[in-house]
């Protein structure tokens, strides 16, 4: 799968996309890569943040299970969690199916209008080059 | 620093090719997954049609010589006088008594009784040379121990529809559980068939010439084509093996785990006059294990595994993980737990596995976790 280049990325094998606005903040939609979803396998299980909680890149704020293993995910950007993919509780597999549109996890409000809070991320063709080298 | 490359099947370039995901498993490089497959899909090919498993990278020798049989006997744990020729024996390697860690589990294996001159062993991949080089140092003059894990290659062809398969393929496929007999596959190939697996489901191991595996690993695929044959990895195996309770070496048994601590003291033929271990095990069997292995399934969210601690009520720990997946089959979490005995656990207890910080409900249970069609 192609890695699309309407977005950003992390070495942590996440995306981050901003979304809009909603007048005082900026929302960012994350999820984890296509590469991420095929190294985990068949995901089971999605531990995602409390809507509200504060969050900071650094500090796990959920988890992505595998029958064969888990891992943890980050948030790229400092926020509130605006929104998650609730979702996931009873289909988890959407993440393998389709990691960049329906598998999302949550939404995390960037406070602040100005500014690109995704613009220091990796673009696609640096996360591609990450990935292949690795 | 040397790199040491891992060992390969005889299959390896045809996983290559399917795409298969490799992992290291004890030193050989072997396929956890296919492409366009998963765990989930391999898992329930196996629970409702039939998949087609390489486990090469599992152990052979042979015990030949006068008293072969009544040699490994005398070692091992089970009573091979409970088996015939043609029939196969799940068994332990215990440490021998007087050694540090006497009674604890060497290897579980699998033992072929080809005659009383004759036997085959199927260990373990990491444990192999062990139990082969301490029955080795062990055999009296005239009996030969030989390692033939690089010359041998092991299929396993397990579900429902294995016999289906077999049977497209003109190899024998109407024997009784644990039997096996020596038949000619596809190619022409020599095969033994063996009916015995990991899976729970009804199956059988192939045992084939290592330069020989190929053809039969095609014939297989492609006789199977019509009744939905695929391609198992080891992930597949693995939840296969868990839900049926079936202990791995390394988790549930180990050189600290005993049999009578795993409850696999069915395979212990407790009647024998000695064997490796045998004084330490019987000793601890009167006393009663300290620990027992039990099931245990989540109530709610959370998947167990190895290592994680199993709390009471309270919050003490009364135990560990020694196992645990998702469960495809109740799409839940599931485990494998030594639990203490003094904790006085009951079947259908509540207990909570500590996932990560956050303890999750679990409800002990008598494996399988889904029931076994092996016979």
């Amino acid at each position: 799968m192609a890695t699309p280049d309407d977005r950003r990325y992390t070495d942590q094998h996440e995306w981050a996309m901003v979304q809009g606005t909603d007048g005082t903040s900026t929302v960012v939609r994350i999820g984890i890569t296509d590469h991420a979803q095929d190294a985990l396998g068949d995901i089971v299980f999605v531990q995602l943040p409390e809507v509200g909680a504060e969050v900071a890149p650094g500090t796990a704020i959920g988890e992505v299970e595998s029958t064969k293993s888990v891992s943890d995910f980050y948030a790229p950007v400092t926020g509130v969690v605006a929104a998650v993919n609730d979702a996931l509780a009873d289909t988890p597999e959407t993440i393998n199916a389709d990691p960049y549109g329906a598998g999302w996890l949550a939404d995390i409000a960037v406070p602040g209008e100005g500014g690109d809070p995704i613009g220091q991320l990796l673009d696609a063709d640096a996360y591609q080059a990450l990935v292949d080298g690795s | 620093m040397t790199a040491v490359s891992p060992l390969t099947s005889p299959l390896h370039d045809r996983h290559l090719s399917a795409g298969a995901k490799l992992a290291d498993f004890s030193g050989w490089s072997m396929p956890i997954e296919y492409a366009g497959g998963g765990v989930l899909a391999e898992h329930t090919a196996v629970r409702t049609g039939v998949g087609l498993f390489d486990v090469s990278h599992l152990g052979t020798g042979t015990v030949r010589g006068p008293g072969a049989a009544a040699f490994v006997d005398a070692c091992l744990t089970n009573d091979l006088s409970r088996i015939g020729p043609g029939q196969a024996q799940y068994t332990l390697c215990c440490v021998p008594d007087g050694e540090e860690h006497a009674g604890g589990v060497v290897d579980d294996l699998i033992a072929y009784l080809h005659g009383d001159d004759d036997v085959l062993l199927v260990p373990n991949a990491a444990n192999a040379g062990e139990v082969l080089g301490r029955l080795a140092d062990a055999a009296p003059a005239g009996v030969t121990v030989q390692d033939r894990h690089t010359e041998v290659a092991v299929l396993a062809v397990q579900g429902p529809r294995s016999l289906q398969v077999l049977e497209l393929l003109g190899l024998p496929g109407e024997i009784g559980y644990m039997s096996f007999v020596t038949g000619t596959g596809g190619a022409g190939a020599e095969v033994t068939v063996c009916r015995t697996g990991y899976t729970g489901e009804h199956g059988y191991e192939l045992l084939v010439a290592a330069d020989r595996a190929g053809e039969l690993w095609d014939a297989l695929l492609e006789a199977g084509q019509d009744v939905g044959i695929r391609p198992c990895g080891l992930g597949a195996r693995d939840t296969l093996r868990t839900e049926m309770g079936y202990p791995l070496h390394g988790h549930e048994l180990s050189r600290e785990i005993t049999p009578v601590q795993a409850r696999a003291g069915w395979a212990v033929g407790w009647g024998k006059a000695a064997f490796w271990g045998s004084e330490a095990l019987r000793a601890e069997k009167q006393a009663g294990p300290a620990r027992q292995l039990r099931g245990v399934r989540a109530t709610g969210r959370g998947i167990p595994r190895p290592g994680m601690a199993v709390l009471d009520g309270a919050g003490r720990a009364v135990g560990e993980v020694t196992s645990g997946t998702f469960s495809p089959t109740l799409k839940t979490g599931i485990g494998l737990a030594l639990l203490d005995t003094a904790a006085g656990v009951a079947d259908g207890a509540e207990l909570a596995v500590d996932v990560r910080g956050r303890p999750q409900a679990v409800e002990v249970v008598r494996p399988p976790f889904v029931p076994s069609h092996v016979r």
